[in-house]
């Protein structure tokens, strides 16, 4: 069988970080909201931002996977690179299956009136303009964004350590300083916020791969460079 | 017969330090043979860059003829078990297991199960609630049953008891019988390993200074004892290894060298004894002299 393919198996053994406690979060967070829906019988409707934690915890999953996996896979002769694709593969199936399961409860939440209580926790005005296919590809290019981003920082602290991490964050920090004082002293915060509020949810996302597309290739170098 | 290790030159810095230092050898396939040093004299980063897990400062190294760095083919055929191997920590015995059955092509699972067994080992005991015992339990059991042609054990037995030692040993020199591939072993416990050995290579500050055939290694040096004057008289133009202190006027003395018809002759009429020096105290002479001893003894 293929090592990548293998590796991928491996990953689906740590079902609770990649199936079960995403959702136990996100449903938890649901629960809340609904059991608030009830209590006010549904009267006012509810929006909340409860979706944002599945986002999250991808992110984080994608920084913590590198380091429980990398050194198991290496240890057992697996190629850097087939421990890459391996785990890029993971996070293209497992983004793509959150993508259709949040399309679920979407459906479900429309057709039963915001569960009965005016609850909109699954689909949003703006997030969920679009057609399904647009909703289907925000989602998965949203949580591919989360994982690689974790993945490429967690990438440059395993080839250069604290030391690494403190000069991309600084180099970050500067960046963002900089961005935001040019603004302000050009006067482009409207024209930004203009740009931004022009387009739909889903175009915005689309504006992310390229951002996607960097964190695939930086990680993809660093961890050919990285030792145990 | 081929090489299965063929390095040249092999160079590892970091910085000002220096791990490894020019270190050169290589090893015939099917060979049973030890890597064996004091602690951080650089071992373990030599076995790292055998598996490509880290990359040499400079110098030559070839694994099957290879090169090892990313090289699906090479890296198939090793197996490396080392003492600071991490595993995920929420995955069972088995799931460990599991993953090393689809990663190893030679990987035997009736062996395996056997092993598991034999070790006394929880199979849904999760890896966090193991003690570094049973840790160690779960690389032996994977460095043997993944029949790797080069199999590498690095310290593999931290926190084992000596029965378990020897359930290791056992298993090793038995499916070594059955399956023969090159091993490579790294310990500090020469005194139990060293029958097995068929070749020994003894690192000390990074630079190789011993590469022997076992047998040779065993007859190379000697002990002698007896009054330290006569014993100050035998060594005379003798190559001795160890510096000798006497003790209530006795003394013992350790020379590199097999002990001649004439030195026997010698000996006695000095009234000295002569005995055979084993492989770790030799070591432990060549590496470090009397202060560790009392380490290698205590490990």
């Amino acid at each position: 069988m293929n090592p990548a393919i293998n590796v991928m198996k491996m990953h689906f053994k740590e079902k609770w970080s990649w199936f079960f406690a995403p959702w136990i979060i996100l449903l938890s967070s649901f629960l809340i909201n609904l059991f608030v829906g009830y209590l006010t019988s549904g009267d006012e409707p509810i929006y909340t931002g409860g979706l944002c934690s599945i986002f999250a915890y991808m992110l984080v999953l994608g920084i913590v996977t590198l380091t429980h996996m990398f050194h198991f896979a290496i240890g057992l002769s697996v190629r850097r690179n087939d421990f890459y694709l391996g785990t890029s593969g993971m996070f293209f199936v497992v983004s793509a299956g959150i993508a259709v399961l949040l399309l679920l409860f979407a459906f479900f939440e429309t057709t039963s009136g915001g569960w009965g209580v005016q609850l909109h926790f699954f689909h949003l005005p703006y997030l969920n303009d679009g057609s399904l296919i647009e909703q289907f590809l925000l989602y998965f290019v949203a949580m591919l964004n989360m994982f690689f981003l974790g993945f490429m920082v967690s990438s440059i602290y395993q080839r250069f350590g604290q030391y690494g991490l403190f000069v991309f964050f600084g180099a970050l920090l500067v960046l963002f300083s900089c961005g935001t004082f040019l603004c302000t002293y050009y006067g482009w915060w409207m024209d930004v916020f203009h740009w931004i509020g022009q387009h739909t949810a889903f175009g915005l996302s689309m504006w992310t791969l390229p951002f996607l597309v960097i964190y695939i290739i930086v990680s993809y170098l660093f961890i050919r460079r990285t030792t145990v | 017969m081929s090489k299965v290790v063929d390095i040249h030159n092999l160079t590892k810095s970091y910085g000002k330090d220096i791990a490894v230092k020019d270190v050169s050898f290589s090893i015939e396939s099917n060979k049973i043979c030890g890597l064996l040093g004091r602690n951080g004299a650089g071992k373990t980063t030599i076995m790292h860059m055998i598996t490509a897990q880290l990359f040499p400062t400079s110098g030559d190294l070839k694994i099957f003829d290879e090169r090892p760095y990313e090289n699906r083919d090479v890296l198939n055929k090793i197996c490396f078990i080392k003492e600071s191997q991490k595993y995920p920590p929420n995955f069972c015995v088995h799931d460990v297991l599991e993953v090393a059955a689809t990663l190893f092509p030679n990987w035997d699972q009736r062996f395996a199960k056997r092993l598991l067994k034999d070790f006394n080992l929880p199979r849904k005991r999760r890896i966090k609630k193991l003690s570094r015992g049973m840790l160690s339990s779960v690389g032996i059991i994977i460095g043997l049953a993944s029949r790797a042609p080069l199999t590498i054990f690095d310290e593999p037995y931290l926190g084992l008891d000596a029965v378990a030692r020897n359930l290791f040993y056992n298993h090793l020199i038995e499916d070594y019988a059955d399956h023969p591939r090159t091993i490579l072993l790294s310990t500090h416990l020469i005194d139990e390993v060293s029958k097995i050995l068929e070749q020994v290579m003894v690192i000390d500050k990074g630079e190789l200074i011993i590469n022997e055939e076992a047998d040779s290694l065993r007859g190379s040096a000697y002990a002698v004892a007896g009054l330290a004057t006569k014993v100050d008289a035998f060594i005379q133009g003798k190559k001795v290894i160890n510096k000798p202190h006497s003790l209530g006027g006795f003394t013992s003395a350790v020379i590199m060298d097999t002990p001649k018809f004439e030195d026997r002759k010698q000996a006695d009429l000095l009234g000295l004894n002569i005995t055979s020096v084993s492989i770790q105290e030799l070591i432990v002479h060549l590496t470090g002299g009397n202060s560790q001893g009392k380490a290698v003894e205590l490990q």
